[in-house]
């Protein structure tokens, strides 16, 4: 049975399709990675999924409901959380009370019930020295754990993370594929990525999207063979 | 969280001291003018306070929160001419009148975001104004009384007015900390700080954002009516003037913006600065009070409060 569905799912913006007669379907508990070159249109996608975007064409299905229509505050409630490219803390809002709005409103708890839930998740993602401080104010490496541990905190099934390891460091980057690890017994992830070496290392199954239509999909090894792959990353030169 | 504690007890204490002097005052023999500046002071504080619980949380620049003083007016003033209500239950009603007004205006204005819902909400202001002055004329009746504004019944003495908003100005405080804390404070503060993230995070942002605007007209609307009635004659170009919202917001961000003592500070300072310029220099006092505020915002960007805090360190409780 699909969790998450697209079918032939097109968005344009003006005379671009972004993302164009795309489908895929993501199977309970695995980790899907999404890679393409830039411009691709895999944070579209992102975007049309978590319902910042509405597609022009096609269906987006959660458990075998529609989700297209419904407001991002109802998709990310019904259990799929984003993290984004660009981390967007609540800046002035210490990191605990980061985590605890997600707590409060993801899964739309009381104030005590959410108290338990953000130290929860705080300590698994290991931010409990930094508790206090203004979210705005801490280094990059724990904004994406914050990030991260923001949409755990509102109760998600689902994780999007567009491209949590984008600046980090190749130590802080086995870090975070830890933790990556131990979401993934929890939760369902699909991962945007452009470190190869992480996306291809923790996915079970990878799809390849360019100009907004999917290229190739299969286990990482498979993926990595192809053709196509190749020609979309390096150009047709090195095939 | 033991230091936040600390020093909310720390200062609760001395507020509570504060309000039981404030209390007794009118016994120890305070009259004339001296009851009538702490009214006008009080409700001014409440004024500021109700501008900063939707503003102050959200961010979003309200310019049009004498729409709601306004109307509160009028409603105060035609329940109890026209069908001989009670002034406190004229009050409740323009509240709630306040509030529906507000939940069409906000419903429309909240989808819009910095500049065009401060122009926004400014323009339904002033056409809230104009339906009062020409209302009557256009339709050929004369219910509103335009230009030249309602009487109101004669009404009870100062101390009355004084106690009154004495308890308008404590609601809107208490309000202010107690929604600081609450389910709804957290989501208006993430929609300040980063909106989609919020709307991300599972926060009913438009929702939210509607119900502190909600909160805020309709207070502010029955402390119009209170006003309507301690003043006995009103006029549109008064309760609807947009001086008072200039006010608001000033003495807002003069005391420190989406804090809780920061309107209680910046309008006792702006009251008081004014009061006691205007008896200094009669005819140009406001020129020297603009110089204050020029100062004041040069010296403490972040209003007084926020700037004390920050100063001190860490935020504390009272942001």
């Amino acid at each position: 049975m699909a969790f998450l569905e697209c079918r032939r799912v097109t968005k344009r913006f003006g005379a671009l399709e972004a993302v164009r007669n795309f489908s895929f379907a993501l199977r309970p508990g695995e980790i899907l990675g999404l890679i393409g070159p830039n411009g691709s249109g895999k944070t579209t996608l992102f975007n049309l999924i978590a319902g910042l975007y509405t597609p022009d064409e096609g269906e987006i299905l959660f458990q075998e409901k529609s989700i297209v229509h419904i407001p991002p505050h109802e998709i990310c409630r019904l259990g799929i959380a984003k993290t984004s490219q660009i981390t967007m803390p609540f800046g002035t809002m210490s990191v605990y009370e980061n985590i605890l709005v997600a707590a409060l409103y993801g899964q739309n708890l009381g104030m005590s019930k959410a108290h338990v839930a953000a130290e929860r998740i705080l300590t698994f993602v290991d931010l409990h020295k930094q508790r206090d401080e203004p979210a705005g104010k801490i280094p990059v490496p724990s904004r994406r754990r914050l990030e991260l541990g923001r949409a755990l905190a509102t109760g998600a099934k689902v994780l999007l993370l567009d491209e949590v390891m984008a600046g980090l460091t190749p130590v802080e980057i086995e870090q975070a594929l830890l933790l990556l690890k131990r979401l993934s017994t929890q939760t369902t992830l699909i991962l945007v990525e452009h470190v190869m070496q992480a996306v291809m290392g923790i996915s079970d199954r990878v799809l390849v999207i360019h100009h907004g239509e999917k290229i190739a999909e299969g286990t990482p090894t498979e993926v990595a063979g192809r053709p196509e792959v190749i020609e979309a990353y390096l150009g047709k030169r090195y095939t | 969280m033991l230091m936040r504690r600390a020093g909310l007890n720390g200062i609760l204490l001395p507020l509570l001291i504060l309000g039981a002097i404030l209390l007794l005052l009118p016994l120890l023999g305070i009259e004339g003018y001296r009851l009538r500046l702490l009214s006008l002071l009080f409700m001014w504080v409440a004024l500021a306070g109700c501008w900063n619980l939707m503003s102050g949380s959200t961010g979003y620049i309200d310019f049009g929160p004498v729409a709601y003083f306004g109307v509160g007016s009028y409603c105060t003033a035609l329940f109890m001419i026209k069908g001989g209500v009670p002034f406190l239950l004229s009050v409740f009603i323009a509240g709630w009148v306040c509030a529906a007004l507000s939940l069409a205006i906000g419903l429309s204005t909240l989808r819009l975001q910095g500049a065009y819902f401060a122009i926004a909400t400014f323009a339904a202001a002033e056409a809230l104004k104009q339906v009062v002055l020409e209302g009557d004329r256009v339709l050929g009746i004369d219910f509103l009384g335009g230009a030249h504004g309602l009487t109101l019944p004669s009404p009870p003495s100062g101390i009355f007015f004084y106690y009154v908003m004495l308890f308008l100005m404590g609601l809107v405080v208490s309000l202010t900390a107690v929604i600081q804390k609450s389910k709804l404070g957290y989501g208006l503060r993430a929609i300040r700080d980063a909106e989609q993230a919020a709307e991300l995070t599972g926060v009913p942002t438009l929702q939210i954002k509607v119900r502190a605007y909600i909160l805020s007209s309709s207070l502010i609307g029955c402390i119009g009516g209170v006003e309507a009635y301690w003043l006995t004659y009103i006029i549109p170009d008064d309760v609807f003037n947009v001086m008072r919202t200039i006010q608001m917001v000033i003495m807002t961000l003069l005391g420190g913006m989406g804090t809780i003592l920061g309107p209680v500070i910046g309008a006792s300072f702006l009251t008081l600065i004014s009061e006691f310029l205007g008896a200094k220099f009669v005819y140009d006092y406001l020129i020297f009070v603009g110089l204050v505020i020029v100062v004041v915002i040069l010296l403490m960007p972040q209003g007084i409060i926020g700037t004390l805090v920050k100063k001190r360190g860490k935020s504390s409780w009272l942001f």
